[in-house]
């Protein structure tokens, strides 16, 4: 029995370049190959948001409107619905001058339960430590 | 030389843009150069605002982000589509994208 831990970190900024979005589907999909793990084998993705990625956690975005694709806001409810461990760095966050207020912290409107995380950048550091696979976006 | 710059980047692109002059200098910040018009860092606001230019924003590329016309710096202009299209056809005689 074991667990495979994999960090996802963003640090682009949205809708220019895939990046963001990818590493948000990414850390989605990657719960869907427990069907190919041994009976007690496990998948644990954790999503980091750090520097300028932090700005894809504003609330409020009208990509469906404007650009019509799904926007980040969407894919973040949707990895926290799934319950992924969604953790966003402090310092870039103040770097900004934003508040929590500004920021996607839950999925309470889609039905989910759990929240992001606003963190000092030394606990991602931690998370990128312990985990067996680390990819920046 | 009436000149009219699209900016598309918020990290790169403004050594470009610092060398540039023109007669009538017109900087249309879109895509993620929007975070210009919105972001401060530190408090501070971008430096690219300090530029002698006139500034305008894409409403729809700030909505798409998150942010509203009350979120942009007062030295810059919110447009939409229309008035782009405007602006290239009236305001400037030459058009590049940085």
């Amino acid at each position: 029995m074991a667990t495979k831990k994999l960090a996802f970190i963003i640090r682009s900024l949205p809708y220019k370049t895939e990046a963001s979005r990818l590493a948000l589907t990414h850390a989605i999909a990657s719960q869907t190959v427990e069907i190919y793990l041994e009976e007690g084998d496990n998948i644990e993705p954790v999503v980091c948001f750090i520097g300028d990625g932090v700005l894809n956690c504003l609330k409020s975005q009208q990509a469906m409107k404007h650009y019509g694709i799904t926007s980040l806001e969407q894919h973040m409810k949707n990895s926290l619905l799934l319950d992924l461990k969604v953790m966003i760095c402090k310092e870039d966050v103040d770097r900004f001058g934003l508040k929590e207020d500004h920021l996607i912290m839950d999925a309470e409107d889609v039905g989910g339960e759990t929240k992001a995380q606003l963190v000092p950048y030394s606990e991602i550091q931690k998370v990128m430590e312990e985990v067996d696979h680390l990819q920046f976006f | 030389m009436k000149l009219g710059v699209f900016m598309s980047d918020f990290r790169g692109g403004s050594d470009v843009l610092n060398r540039l002059s023109a007669e009538k200098l017109g900087i249309i910040l879109v895509g993620n150069g929007i975070y210009h018009a919105t972001t401060k860092e530190n408090g501070k606001s971008s430096p690219l605002l300090d530029k002698s230019a006139n500034f305008y924003v894409l409403s729809e590329d700030l909505e798409s982000r998150g942010f509203s016309s009350a979120d942009v710096d007062s030295r810059v202009k919110p447009v939409t589509y229309s008035d782009v299209v405007d602006l290239i056809f009236n305001d400037y005689e030459k058009i590049i994208w940085i």
